[in-house]
């Protein structure tokens, strides 16, 4: 059993870290668009789509990297008690309240489906029943959501890159569930 | 002890809803009483206002004060919400093409297809201009960023215009941060309520529409749900609200052209504003030929604005 | 439950499940999202991730990366050695003259970047060998520092104050420059006060008697040095200031100048490259999950009726004078500021006290100000402090968390003074935005 939960960590580790990697030159992505926003307003006419394509950046930037940043370590802790304990102590209270962390980014997957199905022209409650419908053929692609912009852009692509963003942070945070559990059952499990 | 509670957010802020929203449902909540009570939310507080329909249609939100057009309702109708060009040129306009040209009918079929029901509609202001810079002809309106309604926007792209739309909340600050240059979305009335006049400096006396439409919609099971005289008080609140814009806009647009001191006044002569009318009729027909139901409203814009003018002062003058 | 019970709960299992040690954003997320299933009714599940969508509309966020990039550029890119070395050079003749000098290089890095870390970090890693190695007495050094970084998020551009524009609604530019004369006023009172004391003592900050050794040439091609931050901070303000350039188009440029200039000084490696790029992301994805979270906590609390609830405790049940409830507040702050980071205790509690303070009469913009040199002390502040123990994991060995408890006093006195003499007078944080913005 630790040996699955360690083998299910070292894939999703190393598949979130890839992914976690390609996102940070996302800040330059982000960078050049709002420099070509400043350019083009003043030398030529300014964009249309410059400031939502910033926003979509920025969405994509810090979902999809965010399982990068879990690993790194980098998400605040409240470590008033948090910074004195052992380092089994700690992967006790962590194996634990990482079930609070699973469950918020549970509703924020479900929430996401859910309004992902909308923009996809689907205004029923069961998402995953259109979801399967749709490979299925059982359901069929309605009126699609756009952006109440002038641009007018698909709403769907943000929204599935959010859903899948979200998908790999559950998957992120169930492997550090695991690594705490192996933790406690003795295992070397590097930080 | 089964007092109704209903969630209802509007797509303006505090400030303007002070005038437009809050009297209406303090007014509900007082008659109601025990039996049931409304909360009010302003723009984008609970839910941010590109996800207020889904909302209403899930039954996060019960109810929703907005036009069809910033809530991107996914209906054949949305696009005649808020401002469709030069569809009207005065605030009674609006409940005379929805309670005597049918419009009432084509909105309540449009939206019990997705599961909402659409209460009333009522008018606010006309479509004004207020930038930091001087609109004087149409050549000046070129680049110009301005915060407008998405169907606008698309109409006033033609002239060079750049729409963008931000968080109703966050214009103000917009403006003095540079992301705008200006506004079309309101009438110098609203401009001088939340604050617009205090970051931009003109005003364009030409509209490009006289009145925003919009409307009270609610969660259909939410409305069913309610005894048939809560519903009937719903109602008359909204009535009560259409009233009040009535007078407050008509009003304080003379009173605050004449006497404001934020903005100065600028036109574009009438020939060549002529234009800009030209080109919405053009608009009209690419509209029309999207879907037979959008074909409907507008023949029944075509109808109206005939018949104003046919009637001749003071409905229509020239 | 009454919409008393409902603040409390949520609250109370806020706190506790932050004192469990999960991340923050995980904690305040839960339990927003629990409340939601739990007391919302129909379609409450949908809160959590719509507030990922108010995030997305909230385009003052991205200034977040750029300002988060800039500071690691400086402070891994050692650009500041050479500002240091400035100050040095032309400040150490005098006694206490290094320590004013380090107050005066945080101000310059204060406007190069929006955060206090990055102050911290240059200032422990430049300022603080040199001047121990220079016999300046170590509590003077270690306060000399936390006080100065702490000027990092007062002085444009500020990552908290974007964040407190956002929640107030309040312009970010008359924020801004709001925040520069109390800087300033800051930065004034305590070189001010080096200069006294060690007057008074000069073996608290001996004067350096190699520096008259440095050749004129030598000394002022350091003084050119200093023209750097100053030109990355001019690339960065003079567009926005004069509406050429957006906010966020400005926070962008900010970035590109200090990497042109970081390249320039043949200071960038691809592996400091590499680094800072990686650390932007890191720090970034965690102010904005805590954003997400905490904007669903906020939407949650206030749908639930538990704003409300609040409101009327501080106005109508209480009955205070507004100075009272303002004064309170601020005590508050400084409690939370022992165990909650900046931006969970922004985006958290800000949107509970901002309305308040709008309808108590007072100036927005003002608050802004008291509210970020409030955290600011309590960062500093003893038993715990976020500062406190950035500093003690930066300083080296022989300066023990004892000597940076007591090393704060002064400065924490000095800190307390300004923020009463901005209470006492609005205008001086009031009179520049609103000499430029005013028409
Ligand atoms: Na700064
Ligand atoms: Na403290």
């Amino acid at each position: 059993m630790i040996a699955f939960m360690l083998g299910y960590a070292r894939v999703v580790d190393a598949v979130n870290r890839r992914i976690g990697r390609v996102m940070m030159w996302g800040l330059f992505a982000m960078m050049g668009i709002l420099l070509w926003s400043s350019i083009s307003k003043t030398f030529f006419l300014p964009s249309l789509w410059t400031l939502e394509m910033a926003q979509f950046a920025m969405v994509t930037y810090y979902i999809l990297g965010g399982p990068y940043s879990i690993q790194l370590g980098s998400n605040v802790r409240m470590d008033l008690f948090y910074h004195n304990w052992s380092l089994r102590k700690k992967a006790w209270f962590d194996a634990c309240t990482v079930l609070f962390l699973i469950f918020y980014l549970g509703v924020l997957f479900y929430g996401g489906l859910g309004s992902l199905a909308y923009s996809l022209g689907y205004w029923g409650d069961e998402p995953v029943t259109f979801f399967t419908g749709l490979v299925t053929g059982a359901e069929d692609v309605g009126r699609t959501e756009r952006s109440s912009t002038a641009w007018r852009p698909v709403i769907w692509p943000i929204k599935t890159i959010m859903v899948v963003g979200f998908f790999l942070m559950l998957l992120q945070a169930i492997s550090e569930l695991f690594k705490d559990i192996a933790r406690l059952n003795g295992a070397e499990v590097p930080a | 002890s089964g007092t109704i509670k209903w969630r209802m957010q509007t797509y303006a802020g505090p400030s303007l809803a002070a005038h437009v929203i809050d009297p209406a449902i303090e007014m509900f909540n007082k008659i109601a009483g025990d039996r049931m009570q409304i909360e009010l939310f302003y723009a984008d507080q609970l839910v941010p206002t590109g996800e207020l329909f889904r909302a209403m249609q899930k039954g996060t939100i019960d109810a929703v004060q907005s036009d069809d057009d910033s809530m991107a309702s996914p209906t054949d109708v949305t696009v005649f919400g808020g401002y469709f060009p030069f569809a009207s040129r005065y605030s009674l306009d609006v409940p005379v093409l929805f309670n005597q040209y049918g419009l009432n009918e084509i909105w309540d079929e449009e939206y019990s297809a997705v599961g909402v029901k659409h209460i009333s509609a009522g008018a606010w202001d006309p479509c004004h201009f207020a930038t930091k810079d001087p609109i004087r002809s149409l050549a000046d309106l070129k680049g110009k960023r301005v915060f407008t309604f998405p169907t606008a926007g698309r109409f006033l792209s033609q002239f060079g215009v750049v729409p963008v739309t931000l968080p109703w909340e966050d214009i103000e600050v917009a403006v003095q941060t540079g992301e705008l240059d200006g506004i079309a979305w309101s009438g110098i009335t609203e401009d001088y309520t939340v604050g617009w006049a205090d970051v931009t400096n003109y005003f364009l006396t030409n509209n490009i529409s006289g009145a925003w439409a919009g409307s009270f919609f609610a969660n259909m099971d939410r409305w069913n749900e309610l005894p048939e005289d809560l519903q009937t008080l719903f109602r008359v609140c909204c009535d009560q609200s259409h009233y009040y814009r009535q007078w407050w806009y008509w009003g304080g647009e003379a009173s605050l052209r004449v006497d404001g001191t934020k903005m100065q006044l600028t036109s574009i002569p009438d020939a060549e504003w002529a234009q800009v009318e030209e080109a919405a009729l053009k608009f009209w027909d690419e509209i029309a030929a999207e879907s037979p139901t959008k074909a409907k409203v507008v023949e029944i814009f075509k109808k109206y604005n005939a018949d104003m003018a046919k009637a001749g002062r003071p409905y229509r003058y020239g | 439950m009454s919409q008393e019970y409902i603040a409390l709960f949520m609250f109370g299992a806020m706190m506790v499940m932050l004192l469990t040690g999960q991340r923050v954003f995980g904690a305040i997320g839960a339990v927003g999202a629990i409340a939601a299933l739990a007391l919302w009714g129909t379609g409450g599940q949908d809160i959590p991730f719509s507030a990922a969508m108010k995030l997305m509309k909230w385009y003052p966020l991205l200034t977040l990366p750029m300002f988060i990039f800039m500071g690691y550029v400086l402070s891994e890119s050692r650009l500041a050695d050479d500002l240091y070395r400035m100050f040095h050079v032309w400040m150490g003749p005098v006694n206490g003259g290094l320590a004013i000098g380090t107050i005066a290089l945080m101000v310059l890095v204060s406007a190069m970047n929006g955060l206090s870390v990055a102050g911290m970090a240059i200032g422990a890693t430049i300022a603080l060998p040199e001047l121990l190695r220079r016999g300046y007495d170590k509590t003077m050094v270690t306060g000399v520092i936390q006080a100065g970084s702490s000027l990092g998020i007062l002085v444009p551009p500020s990552v908290v104050l974007v964040l407190y524009a956002m929640i107030a609604r309040q312009p970010v530019g008359q924020l801004w420059l709001a925040g520069v004369v109390p800087g300033l006023m800051m930065a004034a009172l305590f070189i001010c006060y080096i200069w006294l004391r060690c007057r008074l003592q000069p073996e608290l900050g001996p004067a350096m008697k190699d520096a008259g050794d440095v050749p004129r040439a030598e000394k002022m091609r350091l003084l050119w040095a200093g023209a750097l931050p100053l030109m990355i901070f001019a690339a960065m303000m003079v567009p926005f200031v004069n509406g050429w350039t957006s906010l966020v188009e400005s926070s962008a440029i900010g970035a590109l100048a200090a990497l042109v200039a970081s390249v320039l000084k043949r200071r960038m490696t691809w592996a400091i490259f590499e680094t800072c790029t990686k650390q932007t992301l890191a720090i970034s994805c965690m102010f904005m999950w805590i954003i997400l979270a905490a904007l669903g906590f906020g939407a949650v609390f206030d749908g639930l009726g538990a704003v409300k609830a609040i409101d009327n405790l501080f106005t109508d049940q209480l009955g205070l004078d507004p100075w009272v409830i303002l004064i309170l507040m601020q005590l508050s702050f400084i409690l939370m500021g022992t165990f909650l980071d900046d931006t969970a205790m922004l985006v958290i509690v800000a949107p509970l006290y901002v309305p308040l303070v709008k309808v108590l009469g007072f100036d927005l913009i003002w608050y802004g100000v008291l509210y970020t040199i409030t955290t600011q002390i309590a960062y500093m502040t003893p038993p715990f402090g976020y500062n406190l123990f950035l500093m003690r994991a930066m300083a080296p060995p022989e300066v023990s968390l004892n000597d940076i408890y007591r090393s704060i006093i002064p400065f924490v006195g000095i800190m307390v003074v300004a923020l009463a003499l901005i209470m006492a007078f609005p205008q001086i944080a009031l009179w520049l935005p609103q000499t430029i913005y005013g028409q």
